[in-house]
């Protein structure tokens, strides 16, 4: 659920930080939750795919995609630092306060994927909006076909998750399919892009009645749709979600438009069949 | 929409008027050459006010988005935070904004007010803005040698989205339009008499007459918006435009329909900090920049193309029911290297017809 429209769109609400969980190198995971109670109530709606506008007051506000499903109890962020207010943010302590607005853009039609195979294919980071998803199918696991991840980082050290990973595919609901593109530290699974896991042995990919959601890097998404459509998926069966650099997140600033969308209100989500007519590259 | 006359000798007393009914009027005058500027009327300035004269180059948009605007304040630190948002709601009336600047307000409007979310900062801004059109009628002060609203269907005479509109008749008499029954409800003043059918008729002719004085014409808009809209201009045309980019953002800060702004934080005090918006521009390097230092719109050119295609391109205007570009001529007027917007649909047009595909092949 968006806020109401007669809200002031640019007025963060405070949120209090619970704990920091390190995940990688420079990410971190940050539970947090709204300072008034029905803030949070109202936020909870989410759906899987949206984002947050983060406010650090002082430094600025970003976009932070939302992680965790909207039927999880937590609301959390996993950030990356990499600029001046994901790193503001890095040097947050449990009970220090930040704000937060949103949830924004159209997140993924779960509803829609009903009785369909889900197929999610990330890379690095890129994990992280897809969470929800994963999320968000595994507790409605009966609405669902076959769920598939396929994952991938540069280094073992860098894959995400790790623990939720290896504690979905014991639960049975999913399978898991892990590369790395340089191994170390004992790691004895597969090396390779993300996209030679289609072709490892005991893997099949359901190519009907599919949904593949890809989220990574670009020269990773290049080649993960170049894979997927010789695996004879169709152009509007494979789903991401974009990011841009933006300062609003409700299609008012206008460094989010990509040649005829605002990633922020028209996004994050497009079909690559979408993606493709936007006019301008990704 | 209801007419009336003013003598040449009353036409200021509208701002006057205006005042008496608490706005602070806003109107254009002379600086020190023939550049202009809109200003609030004071007792002191009132009797320089303009009524001809260059459309001022800094567009009368910042009146309902300024150049910096506080969009709130955050007082305190960790243990108590309060976040005030700071709302400004003027009552105002811009006196003597030309047609041009109408359509661009009215693109502001439907921008800002339109689709999922409302601007509340632009709202409260608009809300109270009494817009008093004057048309541009005198070919040697009115029209500049870069204004092309005609080819941008804005002008010169506006034909809605005004509250009044005032236009020089010769003969010592304006004609005043109502275009909202607040505009009309100021004919209640002793200042407006009857208009009569010779009135609307000079009013015809010396429309008539105006239109044919406009030098700059951009006669291949249509087709230029075909072709953006269809992506169908060549790469090398828009290198040429980029290549004549200062990057100095000149044209999107005086476009009465550009919309960017950018959102900063700073601190004013020791426990306090505002968070303003400032106008941004797609011409800078750093508009699409992402943190990490990644920007999918490095090139110069990839820039200039989006800025015409965001102005241009079929899916924008019926989404905006109008192109966001209004004719005001001052993206000609401010830019050193010369591509503003009639300068890029002239090139276009000469680059169009050597699209290869349009070339005749041997056999």
């Amino acid at each position: 659920m968006n806020p109401p429209h007669t809200e002031n769109i640019y007025l963060p609400k405070l949120a209090v930080l619970d704990r920091v969980v390190d995940d990688i190198p420079e990410v971190k995971t940050f539970y947090w939750r709204f300072e008034d109670p029905s803030a949070q109530e109202q936020f909870k709606h989410f759906r899987p795919g949206q984002f947050a506008q983060v406010s650090l007051f002082g430094v600025g506000e970003f976009p932070a995609s939302l992680p965790p499903s909207p039927t999880e109890e937590e609301t959390f962020f996993t950030i990356r630092q990499v600029g001046s207010c994901t790193s503001a943010l890095h040097q947050l302590k449990p009970r220090d306060k930040f704000a937060v607005r949103g949830p924004y853009g159209n997140g993924f039609p779960m509803e829609d994927y009903q009785g369909m195979n889900l197929t999610f294919v990330a890379g690095g980071i890129g994990l992280i909006p897809l969470r929800s998803c994963i999320v968000y199918a595994l507790r409605h696991r009966t609405r669902y076909g076959r769920i598939q991840v396929f994952y991938g980082a540069k280094t073992p050290g860098e894959l995400m998750y790790m623990p939720d990973l290896g504690a979905w595919e014991k639960s049975g609901g999913m399978e898991c399919h892990l590369t790395v593109d340089r191994a170390a530290d004992g790691w004895t699974g597969h090396v390779g892009v993300v996209g030679s896991l289609f072709k490892k042995a005991g893997v099949d990919v359901p190519v009907d009645n599919t949904i593949a959601f890809v989220c990574g890097p670009p020269v990773m998404f290049r080649f993960v749709i170049k894979d997927l459509l010789a695996l004879g998926f169709k152009e509007h069966r494979i789903v991401s979600t974009l990011e841009r650099y933006m300062k609003c997140g409700v299609g008012k600033c206008g460094h989010c438009c990509i040649g005829v969308a605002y990633i922020c209100v028209d996004g994050p989500v497009f079909t690559y069949e979408q993606i493709k007519r936007l006019g301008e590259d990704i | 929409m209801k007419a009336r006359v003013v003598a040449l000798g009353d036409v200021l007393k509208i701002v006057d008027v205006l005042r008496g009914r608490g706005y602070e009027v806003l109107a254009p005058f002379y600086g020190r050459g023939r550049d202009s500027y809109f200003d609030t009327v004071t007792e002191e300035n009132r009797g320089r006010v303009q009524i001809h004269l260059p459309n001022p180059y800094y567009p009368p948009k910042r009146f309902v988005f300024p150049h910096i605007e506080r969009l709130m304040r955050v007082r305190g630190r960790n243990g108590e935070m309060q976040i005030e948002p700071s709302y400004e709601e003027p009552r105002r009336a811009l006196f003597g904004i030309r047609s041009c600047d109408v359509a661009g307000l009215w693109h502001l409007d439907r921008f800002y007010l339109g689709r999922d979310f409302r601007d509340v900062y632009y709202e409260k801004r608009r809300k109270n803005l009494f817009l008093v059109n004057v048309v541009c009628t005198d070919p040697a002060r009115d029209i500049g040698e870069d204004c092309f609203c005609l080819c941008a269907d804005t002008g010169p005479a506006a034909r809605d989205h005004f509250d009044l509109q005032l236009m020089d008749l010769g003969e010592r008499e304006f004609m005043a339009v109502a275009g909202t029954p607040a505009g009309e409800e100021l004919f209640s003043e002793p200042l407006f008499g009857k208009a009569t059918a010779a009135h609307l008729e000079r009013r015809r002719a010396i429309l008539a007459e105006v239109r044919k004085r406009f030098q700059a014409t951009t006669s291949w808009f249509p087709a230029t918006v075909r072709y953006v809209s269809q992506g169908a201009i060549l790469d090398s045309t828009w290198e040429e435009i980029g290549k004549r980019c200062l990057e100095c953002g000149g044209c999107t800060y005086v476009c009465p329909a550009c919309t960017c702004f950018t959102v900063s934080d700073r601190q004013v005090g020791p426990e306090e900090v505002e968070r303003v918006r400032i106008w941004d521009s797609c011409a800078l390097s750093g508009f699409t920049r992402m943190a990490g230092g990644f920007n999918p719109r490095r090139a110069v050119h990839d820039r200039r193309n989006r800025r015409f295609f965001r102005k241009l391109a079929q899916y924008f205007i019926q989404r905006e029911l109008a192109m966001a570009c209004v004719g005001c001529g001052r993206c000609a007027a401010v830019c050193h290297g010369d591509i503003g917007m009639p300068s890029v649909v002239e090139m276009i047009r000469r680059e169009a017809p050597e699209t290869p595909k349009n070339e005749p092949a041997p056999h």
